[in-house]
């Protein structure tokens, strides 16, 4: 029988020939992501690391599973509370004391897109990750899943993850996507459809003559957006494209992994790209998607393009370009947060953060930002960039967050309400 | 862990995310923590824990003493984190049709049932793996590993 992407990823990290979904496997990990503050502080015994070095000192183990493999983000800097500059301490321990790659300063940004710029994520293979968004990198073709601290620390120890094989569900994607659409809108009509326990703890896997068209930016968004359709994890075929990209960063070889065409899916969904609108989610949950002529006209108060899900280059190119010669409307305070010091750097040198300034955007450095610190009052509106609108998620519980994709927050900024970004373009 | 127990069932909605759940579900209820007893089973609606894998919410619901959660869906990080914390979740289909607040609940980890004894209604669910009853033998997947690593079997 055939077997899907996921499926036989999973077969090759448990040194199986063949797993269906269902099979219990006990895989070895490929790469294990951990940011800063799942360290806690190194005292604490029911941190990450206090939890590590007591199950090492009973066995009498030394030293982690394997130090090349690990790789550590500084997802906020400078540090804005204690807790995250305990977590950093106690990496920068970790790693004298184990090894491992730490990514900080102007060499970090958000794990997700440092682990993808870095060049540690690979077609084909099995990653983990201490962060719910470690779907993010299936947009490489590789199998990548989150993880919580206490299974964190069992991989540090023994490299290895027992998992359910999760059943596929093939998304197909066919069409000519117009010039005005990105991933966002893309993954916000795909999950609205679904519904919000449509994909739940199942495998999304892309394909179709259009998933070619999709940049590796907005592949990476929709990866990431899997784990708010509560999938497993989200996985686009190794393309031209894809590999491509992957040459330009990782250096030595991978063996990319397709489906076999008898592979076996428990669903299959078309979505026909050509002519579609933009796609924006209301408040509560991100399946909450609808058309944006639904929104048209709802007043915002804050506008912000950031996180793992929407702040690369294709984002940040998109927004420059809406706003050169334009200020953000008077009633808005607009902010933007590159995803990754790569992007910011890479922005900064084609000059669109000199663009966004004089629109009156407040560019902040490189970090998690205001997606995980609260920034909205009750009452307030704000159109994001990123993957969350669940209630008091940025802020006040009776703060309201849209969800759009750049170009929509970018025009919407200028407007001082949810506009369509064709307008603009 | 014991795999067969009763305990008093408390309910919550569907698409409650680790960041409500956080605080022993203060999001939902901000004096639920007052009211809830050890032993108490939690009940509720699709996609439960969605959202953050940060292990604070799970956390927060251990150390209530919370014997169970049982959902009608739960996110895969959550679901495996409150296994590997020792706190059993169950995915069990209808369970919040069957179910009203304050029900007395009697959950059969082996069988794969749970019994409503207020109101004699059932529900089945899979049972659990070996392996996952393994880890809930010890309290969860830390005090697993000391154990099985000591004896160099994983």
């Amino acid at each position: 029988m055939g077997m899907t992407i996921t499926e036989k990823i999973c077969a090759r990290a448990s040194e199986k020939t063949e797993v269906k979904p269902g099979d219990m496997i006990n895989a070895t990990v490929d790469k294990l992501y951990i940011k800063d503050l799942r360290f806690a502080k190194a005292e604490d015994p029911k941190g990450l690391y206090g939890v590590f070095k007591e199950l090492l000192n009973s066995i009498g183990i030394t030293r982690a599973w394997d130090p090349e493999r690990v790789i550590i983000n500084f997802d906020e800097q400078p540090a804005r509370n204690t807790k995250r500059a305990e977590g950093q301490l106690t990496a920068k321990k970790f790693k004298e004391e184990h090894g491992a790659t730490v990514y900080e300063g102007e060499l970090a940004g958000i794990g997700h897109n440092v682990m993808v710029e870095k060049g540690h994520v690979k077609p084909g293979e099995f990653i983990v990750g201490a962060d719910s968004h470690s779907c993010t990198y299936g947009a490489l073709g590789c199998f990548s899943t989150g993880i919580g601290f206490t299974e964190t620390v069992g991989v540090l120890a023994t490299g290895k993850i027992w998992l359910k094989v999760p059943p596929s569900i093939y998304v197909e994607l066919k069409g000519k996507p117009p010039s005005w659409i990105w991933g966002k809108d893309i993954i916000l009509r795909i999950m609205a459809a679904l519904g919000p326990n449509g994909a739940i703890n199942r495998t999304i896997e892309f394909g179709g003559a259009a998933a070619a068209e999709i940049s590796m930016d907005s592949r990476l968004c929709m990866c990431n957006m899997a784990v708010e359709m509560v999938a497993l994890n989200a996985v686009f075929p190794p393309d031209e494209r894809s590999i491509e990209y992957v040459k330009q960063v990782c250096p030595g070889g991978f063996q990319a992994v397709h489906s076999d065409p008898d592979a076996e899916y428990e669903s299959r969904r078309v979505f026909d790209l050509t002519n579609m609108e933009p796609f924006v989610a209301a408040p509560g949950v991100p399946s909450n998607g609808r058309p944006i002529g639904e929104f048209i006209g709802t007043k915002i108060d804050q506008a912000f393009i950031g996180t793992c899900s929407n702040a690369r280059i294709e984002d940040l190119r998109v927004a420059a370009k809406i706003l050169k010669g334009k200020k953000v409307h008077a009633g808005v305070r607009m902010i933007v947060t590159p995803a990754s010091y790569g992007a910011y750097f890479q922005a900064r040198d084609e000059g669109l953060l000199e663009v966004l300034q004089k629109a009156k955007v407040l560019v902040t450095a490189s970090e998690c930002g205001i997606c995980t610190r609260p920034s909205l009052t009750s009452g307030e509106t704000c159109i994001s960039s990123g993957n969350r609108n669940f209630p008091g998620r940025m802020g006040d519980r009776d703060a309201k967050i849209f969800l759009g994709s750049p170009a929509t927050v970018a025009a919407s900024a200028i407007a001082g309400e949810i506009v369509d970004p064709r307008e603009f373009l | 862990m014991k795999r067969l127990f009763k305990g008093k069932a408390w309910k919550f909605g569907d698409c409650l995310d680790s960041g409500n759940i956080n605080g022993v579900m203060a999001g939902v209820d901000p004096e639920f923590h007052k009211k809830v007893q050890p032993g108490d089973i939690i009940v509720a609606g699709i996609n439960f824990g969605m959202g953050s894998s940060s292990e604070n919410a799970p956390r927060s619901l251990k150390d209530a003493g919370i014997a169970a959660v049982i959902a009608e869906s739960i996110s895969n990080i959550y679901l495996r984190t409150l296994i590997n914390l020792g706190l059993p979740a169950i995915e069990c289909s209808g369970i919040s049709q069957v179910v009203e607040e304050g029900d007395e609940l009697e959950v059969n980890l082996e069988s794969g049932e749970v019994r409503n004894l207020s109101n004699g209604a059932a529900r089945r669910f899979a049972p659990f793996s070996d392996g996952t009853i393994a880890i809930l033998d010890k309290g969860g997947l830390i005090p697993f590993l000391r154990e099985t690593l000591a004896r160099d079997e994983v």
